[in-house]
């Protein structure tokens, strides 16, 4: 429930024709484009500081600086780097992780409570004391990012696994499944759809601690350029790498989402 | 011998996070022969559905024993398969898939799943509709597909716990003539539970009529209206008096429970 | 009876003896020289260290430091994801204009505004409320806008039929309906608004947990920042379990008056 407004776009129903784009999408332009024009003339009427809010012309053009020169390619690839490791090692550990506290009872009791605690305390808190096991390197980053993704997913995983409708498991009992039969062919495909939301929710996260990361203390990233640029206020250019990383953490998630739906789709309602 | 014998069967039950026990199902004397149909009536809460699904080893056995062939039931087995009242098809396989459920869960052997499938699919008249999942059907479609899927592991004794209560009562009549088609051609002994009297009584070669507190066989009753059936059956003399027989029985059950609220 | 009590508590047993356990074996494992425990600390030293805070003050100042900021932008966060989640949920135009903010928001990195917030509110209290504000509006305004969207149709019709006005189905049906979802939402930004004012704290503060954190961290004092650790997760736990009571008496409450 931790992001009911993507929801809102999912279960709304679109009529795209190309004469007529549905009104949301129309108010929504218009909303975005206001909001450009007031950014873009606020200054120039005296009612802001332009050198704290930029314009939006700035914007576009410190865009085309960035992805030209700046080393973008360099800095884009340390940041992914630390993702990816950090989320492949989240996906990893969780999933079996997940398995087994939804599977076993005592498990359960048992990892539950330190479990929640660090699912619901903020993990970020752990980067300082990340830096001084890790280094300033890469690894305390991906260790945020490993931290920041891993609960969402075990969670998930384990409601998935533990809420498997009884009357399945009975019904394959029925036909003499065996304990492996009954994990393989009910409880992993029944729980895939909770472990794709707990893997959705841990994108938004582990995109954060990246950020996080490395605007604590790095030596290049993206987190380090919006660092760099907010120290030098060039408000232009932080925008953009801010831009940047928000393209990048939608796109995942709707990607995410879109695989999420079509499982669901083609299951009941 | 007949070919399901239940002797002095009891089933009690664990009160959720407590110790005490509840009797569920005591003293029940019952035995089915070979190729019989027989259907259970009884009220509400009365223990058939335990009754069923120990004949179909899903529940422990407190007291007494079942035998199927001579042989002690422990637990599921391929002699045996079960069709769920509802929601019990995976909503993630087509209705193919389903139906190859259970052969992949006995491993089955006896020549191509596809086939097999598709041949059970056909016998229940879904053929069009293989590739559909379970949310693309009606409710009367889902329990064809379970139907489907119990025949296609080929068990001697089916076992069904109210497969239409689900259904409206048209729906449910044309189910029933069909049921009884499917059944003409292979025979099987077949243990069917269900709420509806008239349908208890059209499909029945034995009625067995429950009580409750604890859930225990009340009468046996012996259909002897004629086979194959077809609707016309139901305006018949004798399926009248059976109905009113049946009506007696129920009522009698509904005034004691009546009796237990108001003592509660 | 006493059985019934065991299974009740099953959970609540298993999971005390489960962090004694991880509490005895990290203690261990320290004493054991199985690790440096410049790295880790031991529950004991962060213990003595804890009393020692405790003693001067540095507990309560950081403790106070933390929640004031928390309360202000929980506080903010509420209101303003209310009315404008209340809004957005009854008029579609509204929801559709905020939408594109809305997802911004949503997977934009917030805190890599801070040198803004810093330039326009001035370094410390107020840029870690905006911060944390902005942390824990997201779900409090999406709940709020889903609990209204997601009336309860046939209640909204039958009142209709009785000759209701929009304005009472708002009353008498949308905002009774989605007080539950609204608690949720509000359980949810409990414990982001936390995280953005101690997120934001590490950055840029002279007080609060967060700081302490940094602080201690720069200069490499482990069990001196364990302690504040181990109180921010605390108080996520407690503040989380607050609100998950307040979540359930509400929904008992809707519950009993829908009978
Ligand atoms: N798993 C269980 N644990 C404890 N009690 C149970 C369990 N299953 C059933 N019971 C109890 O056993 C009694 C008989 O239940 P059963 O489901 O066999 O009744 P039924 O005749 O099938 O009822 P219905 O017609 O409503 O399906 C009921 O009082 C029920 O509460
Ligand atoms: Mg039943």
């Amino acid at each position: 429930m931790a992001d009911m407004t993507a929801e809102t776009t999912a279960t709304r129903q679109v009529s795209f024709s190309a004469l007529r784009p549905s009104r949301e999408a129309v108010v929504g332009t218009l909303a975005v484009l206001a909001f450009l024009v007031l950014w873009q003339i606020a200054p120039s009427m005296g009612w802001v500081n332009g050198r704290f809010t930029s314009r939006p012309t700035e914007v576009f053009f410190a865009a085309i600086d960035v992805f030209r020169k700046d080393d973008f390619l360099f800095h884009a690839r340390i940041s992914l780097t630390e993702f990816v490791a950090g989320f492949a090692l989240a996906i990893i550990v969780s999933i079996p992780l997940g398995v087994l506290l939804g599977t076993s009872k005592i498990a359960r009791y048992l990892i539950d409570p330190p479990l929640m605690a660090l699912y619901i305390a903020p993990t970020l808190v752990l980067l300082p004391i990340m830096v001084i096991w890790l280094g300033i390197d890469m690894a305390p980053k991906i260790a945020v990012v490993f931290l920041g993704a891993v609960f969402p997913i075990v969670l998930n995983t384990m409601a998935g696994m533990s809420e498997a409708d009884p009357r399945f498991l009975r019904m394959a009992r029925s036909f003499g499944a065996t304990k492996l039969d009954i994990f393989m062919r009910v409880l992993v495909p029944g729980s895939l759809p909770a472990l794709l939301t707990g893997i959705r929710l841990a994108v938004g996260r582990a995109v954060l601690g990246v950020i996080v990361g490395e605007l604590f203390v790095s030596q290049a990233g993206i987190g380090y350029q919006i660092n760099l640029y907010g120290s030098a206020m060039r408000i232009d250019r932080l925008l953009v790498y801010v831009l940047i990383v928000s393209a990048f953490g939608y796109t995942l998630t709707i990607l995410v989402r879109s695989v999420e739906n079509r499982i669901r789709d083609w299951r009941s309602k | 011998m007949a070919q399901i014998e239940i002797r002095d069967l009891g089933i009690d039950y664990r009160k959720p996070k407590s110790n005490e026990v509840f009797s569920a199902v005591d003293n029940v004397e019952l035995s089915i022969e070979k190729g019989e149909f027989v259907t259970i009536v009884g009220s509400s809460g009365c223990g058939k559905s335990t009754l069923l699904m120990a004949v179909a080893g899903l529940v422990n056995l407190s007291r007494g024993s079942i035998k199927i062939d001579g042989k002690q039931v422990t637990g599921p087995g391929p002699d045996r398969a079960v069709v769920f009242q509802e929601a019990s098809l995976l909503p993630w396989r087509s209705v193919r898939g389903n139906v190859k459920f259970g052969l992949e869960m006995q491993r089955w052997n006896g020549g191509d799943l596809n086939e097999r499938a598709m041949q059970m699919i056909r016998l229940v008249g879904l053929s069009r509709f293989s590739d559909y999942h379970p949310h693309q059907l009606s409710g009367g479609m889902r329990q064809r597909v379970n139907i489907a899927r119990a025949l296609a592991v080929d068990p001697d004794v089916l076992l069904m716990d109210e497969p239409f209560g689900a259904l409206d009562a048209q729906t449910r009549e044309i189910m029933g003539t069909e049921l009884l088609r499917i059944w003409e051609r292979h025979k099987k002994t077949a243990l069917f539970v269900t709420h509806d009297i008239d349908e208890a009584i059209f499909l029945a070669d034995k009625i067995v009529v429950m009580g409750r507190n604890p859930g225990h066989i009340k009468e046996v009753i012996k259909v002897d209206l004629p086979r194959p059936r077809d609707e016309a059956i139901l305006d018949s003399d004798d399926f009248h008096s059976l109905r009113k027989r049946l009506r007696a029985h129920l009522a009698e059950d509904m005034s004691s429970m009546q009796l237990v609220k108001e003592v509660a | 009876m006493i059985v019934e009590l065991f299974y009740r508590r099953q959970a609540l047993i298993l999971g005390t003896l489960s962090m004694i356990g991880l509490l005895v074996f990290w203690q261990i494992a320290v004493d054991a020289g199985l690790i440096n425990p410049f790295f880790i600390s031991t529950p004991s030293q962060v213990w003595t260290e804890f009393l020692v805070q405790f003693e001067d003050g540095q507990v309560a100042a950081n403790v106070g430091a933390t929640l004031y900021c928390f309360v202000w932008s929980m506080g903010l966060a509420t209101v303003v994801g209310i009315v404008l989640g209340m809004l957005a949920g009854w008029f579609r135009d509204v929801e559709s204009a905020l939408e594109p903010f809305i997802w911004f928001k949503y997977s934009a990195p917030t805190v890599a505004f801070y040198p803004l917030f810093i330039a326009w509110l001035g370094y410390g209290t107020p840029t870690i409320i905006a911060i944390a504000f902005l942390f824990a509006l997201t779900p409090i305004y999406a709940n709020t806008l889903s609990g209204i969207k997601n009336i309860d149709r046939d209640l909204a019709k039958a009142a209709r039929s009785f000759g209701a006005k929009p304005l009472d189905i708002f009353l008498q049906v949308a905002l009774p309906g989605s007080v539950p979802v609204m608690m949720a939402g509000l359980r949810l930004g409990v414990g982001r608004a936390l995280t953005g004012v101690v997120v934001a704290e590490l950055f840029g503060a002279n007080a609060g947990l967060g700081y302490a954190i940094t602080y201690y961290g720069q200069l490499m004092q482990t069990t001196k920042m364990m302690v504040s650790i181990v109180i921010v997760i605390l108080l996520g736990v407690i503040l989380t379990q607050i609100l998950s009571f307040l979540e359930s008496k509400t929904d008992s409450w809707r519950v009993d008056s829908g009978r």
